[in-house]
Parts: structure tokens; sequence; C-alpha cells
């Protein structure tokens, strides 16, 4: 992963920051420059709060390269409560524990293996809510 | 309407070419086509998927036309990722009614092979969205995996029923010689398949190989009778992102490019004697017998386990195997499907010929469904 690539998605992929438009009000995830819905150019950034519903999962056994060393692992769609779904790994707990219709919450976590030289790729990933209380 | 005459074609056999690259599958095969063409193309166009990213030439077709002994062309390399063949046909489809050229070579060619499983996995995912995908561990087994588990759940149908799809191709690629998995797959080696992604298994997948296929394409109709023509040609692109598929179970893009594709053709699907469309996990299969109309929806599996997509059947599909089962070569699929519904059309399809058939529905889609060709061929 370049550095340059890495830090410009920080924004998202750290803080799951996306964009509000100014005109027609609809939230996307990650960041636009142009309202998909309505065209406008007017957008802000937009925190989205890292809370959602897991709406389907699957445990993984053979990855892409680049994650291979985390197999197995759980992915699934979440849908965040401010509307978009968002793909990513469900963490910190066993894939047959994993139950449609759980309440997740977004955590930051390594995402993926690189080289020796390369940057370490932190993002995010979402776990049960009931582990963190 | 003409669109085009498929004067000439060729192709390899779909597989392993541990001793032949990228150009030279596709110069096999592109040369196979200039032979059986009476013609001279002015212009190449290479529908190619993972080429730049596997690290194999780019700028695909300058060399291969160069290799095919061309001193001078017209040269376009098309990437759309699985539908890569696809779109190449139509970008020929597109120089030809342009009046650009009066014979266009189009080639489809992959060599996924030299890589490894992993490698060529992250290869495919990133035609899916590297910034919320492909880049989050997602590749296009893992979107199959969840658009299987919300199949299963919102139809109610068995996990082992998927079967039926992957069983119904290996039947048709027995008969290929030129197929990558020429053998009958039975219930209990598809059951014993290793888990990709929960429920998807090896045998759900359509094996990525090497291959290439090609035909001339010309606007004049040519002097013998042996001519297939495409008269319905359709591409169309929506929103992309494995959600909708998954969670509608739907692929808007492969019924609207069928619809749009049918109506220039002037035909329903009823009257299409043949279907080669985009199986490259049963559940794409699965969701494109529904998306163009031939099953109900949570009907496609039932609908592969009778005999209605044989050969014989009322809707013959993949009749030489399928990506699943002939092999999936990527951007070079869209094109094997061509030259075999024009094997068909021509009543050259030996073993796997289909009594009298007169049109054929070819449908290529790449990310995942978002994007969509589907052409209608008559002869």
């Amino acid at each position: 992963m370049d550095i340059a690539r890495l830090w410009r998605q920080q924004p998202s992929n750290i803080r799951l920051l996306g964009s509000r438009c100014r005109s027609c009000g609809v939230l996307t995830f990650p960041e636009r420059v142009r309202c998909a819905e309505c065209c406008s150019s007017e957008l802000q950034a937009y925190q989205f709060k890292g809370d959602g519903e897991l709406l389907v999962a699957t445990t993984v056994y053979e990855a892409p390269r680049g994650f291979v060393d985390q197999v197995p692992y759980v992915a699934g769609l979440v849908r965040l409560v401010e509307g978009p779904i968002v793909a990513a790994m469900i963490t910190d707990i066993e894939p047959d524990k994993v139950a449609v219709g759980m309440r997740v919450e977004m955590v930051t976590r390594r995402i993926c293996s690189s080289g020796a030289d390369d940057p370490i790729v932190y993002g995010y990933k979402f776990r049960p809510v009931a582990h963190h209380d | 309407m003409d669109l085009a005459h498929l004067v000439g074609i060729g192709r390899t056999k779909a597989g392993e070419h541990w001793n032949r690259g990228l150009v030279d599958l596709a110069v096999e095969a592109g040369g196979a086509a200039l032979d059986e063409a009476a013609v001279s193309p002015t212009a190449i166009v290479v529908g190619n998927a993972l080429g730049s990213v596997l690290g194999d030439q780019r700028n695909l077709a300058v060399y291969i036309a160069a290799r095919l002994g061309y001193r001078q062309a017209e040269t376009h390399t098309v990437e759309s990722d699985e539908a890569s063949g696809g779109a190449a046909l139509r970008m020929a489809l597109a120089l030809l009614n342009a009046g650009f050229h009066e014979a266009v070579l189009v080639i489809g060619a992959e060599k996924p092979t030299d890589t490894f499983p992993d490698g060529v996995e992250a290869g495919r995912a990133n035609g899916l969205d590297v910034l919320r995908e492909a880049g989050f561990g997602f590749g296009v087994s893992v979107a199959a995996a969840l658009a299987m588990t919300n199949y299963i759940n919102t139809y109610g149908v068995d996990r082992s029923s998927f079967y039926h799809i992957s069983a119904h191709a290996h039947r048709h690629a027995a008969l290929n010689d030129l197929s990558f998995m020429s053998w009958a797959l039975s219930e209990e080696q598809y059951a014993k398949s290793p888990l990709v992604a929960d429920p998807f298994k090896v045998c759900d997948g359509a094996p990525p190989c090497d291959g290439a296929a090609a035909a001339v394409v010309t606007l004049k109709r040519p002097e013998t009778d042996q001519t297939v023509r495409v008269i319905g040609s359709a591409g169309i692109s929506i929103e992309p992102g494995i959600w909708r598929p998954v969670l509608e179970l739907k692929l808007p893009a492969a019924q609207q490019s069928a619809s749009r594709a049918l109506d220039q053709a002037g035909l329903t699907t009823k009257a299409i004697s043949l279907f080669e469309l985009h199986d490259s996990s049963t559940i794409m299969g699965a969701l494109s017998l529904e998306a163009i109309g031939l099953a109900d929806k949570g009907q496609a599996l039932k609908l592969a386990e009778g005999d209605a997509l044989s050969l014989k059947g009322a809707h013959p599909a993949w009749t030489f195997g399928g990506h699943k089962a002939r092999g999936h070569t990527l951007g070079a699929s869209g094109m094997y499907q061509i030259v075999e519904a024009a094997l068909q059309l021509r009543g050259d399809a030996g073993q796997n010929q289909v009594a009298d058939a007169r049109t054929a529905l070819v449908q290529s889609l790449g990310s995942f469904g978002s994007t969509a060709f589907t052409h209608v061929l008559s002869r």
C-alpha cells in the first residue's frame, strides 16, 4: 500500500468519515466530491457514529492475497444506524457465534498484511456491542 | 437489424497453458479466426481483465496485432472486469457501425494461472470497489458466499441444491474437448469440495483459467451461407456494490441489458434457442437465470435440477459447460460465449449441438453484476 494513498484514506478508514449533501441531505460513505442523488457539489464532512446492524455474514477460509493470514475471518454487510451499508470484517467473536441482526460497533484494527517495508494498514472492523460493555 | 456478421471464429482450449503466454494465446485464437474469414480486418479489439494487474502486457492489442503479422491497424484494449469479452465485441460493433472499419478482429484473452490462487483472487477482487470492498478482505468468492447465504435464507432452499447448477454445467463440459473440467460432477464430489467462504465451496466457483477466443466481424453480409448475425447488443452499468445482488438477490444490469438487446433484435426470451450466461459462481448463474426471466425468483436451482437447461431441454443453457466447467477465462469468457453460440448457430457444435439452434442470447457480467453486456445472435 502506497503511503500517500493510505494517508488519503485515513479519514474514512480510521474515523468512518463520510459526506452529507447540503442540498438534499443524503448521507454517503465514504466521502464524495459530488452528490450522486442530486448532483450537488455542496457536500460537508459527516461523522458516522459507527453503530450498526449485521445484515449478512460469511466465514472466509480462502482469502485474497493480503488477507490470508487472518483466515478464518468473518466478512459481512453492516447497515449503519444512519443508513449506509458498509462491507467489513466482523471481529472479537467466534465465527459460529455470529448472528444476523446482531448489533455491532466500529473498531479500528489492522486490516491487511503487506510487505516488510510497507506501512501497516489500519481501518475499520465491527464487533458485537455486547462484547464492549 | 444486422449489427454485424461473424465470419470467422477461433478459440484455444480453456485450461492451464504453462507453455503459452497471454499474447501467444491471443495470437493462437485470433489467428484461427483470421484463417476462417475471407476478409482482412483493419482493426483489432482485445478484451482482457487481469493482464495489467497480474503483471502481463499493457496495451495488449498492439502486441497481439504485430504478432499476427499486422504492420498497421487500429487497436483497442478493453477492460471491463469479467465482462471485458462482451465489452470488446460491443466496441467492435461500434467501430463497424460508425463506418470506421469494414472488418474487425475481436479477441478475448486471459492468463491467470502463472499467479498463485490468492493473487488471482486479489486481482479479481479489484474489480469490486477497491476502497470499500476489496481493501477490506472482500473478493468475488466472499461476495458470492454472502449472496448464497441470503438466497438460502430468503427462499428457504437447501444449501446442497446449488449442486444442480454446477452439475448441469459439467454435463455439457464433459462433451467439450476444449473445456477445462470435462468430467461429470457427482453430488459427493460437490459436497466434499472444501469451503472457500461458507457456504460457498470450491465447486460453486468457476475455476479461473487461461484461454483466448476470437471472432472476425463484418458489416457486409458474406457470400457464403455460413454466417452468424449479431442482431442485438446492449451494455449497461449500474451503481456498483456487492450489497445489491447480496441483499436484493437481483441483477438489474443483467435484466436491463438483456431486455434492451432482445428489443433491438425484435425477440422475446421465449424465441431464444440457447443461453450463454455469466455463471462465475453457482449463485451468479442462478441470479442470471432469474434476471432474464427463465426462472421465477428463488426457482433457478429447481430449474437447473430438471431437464429444461439441457441440450434437448426447453431453454438450453451453458451448452459447452459455461464458465463453471468449460473454465472461467475471466476477461476472455465473454468471447468464449460468443464463439460457442456461433458454433451452435452454424451447426458446428458437435456433441454439444442444440438441435435447430436459430438464436442465442449471450451475457457477460463484471464487477459482481454491476456491468452487463448482452448480445443476441441469429443464424
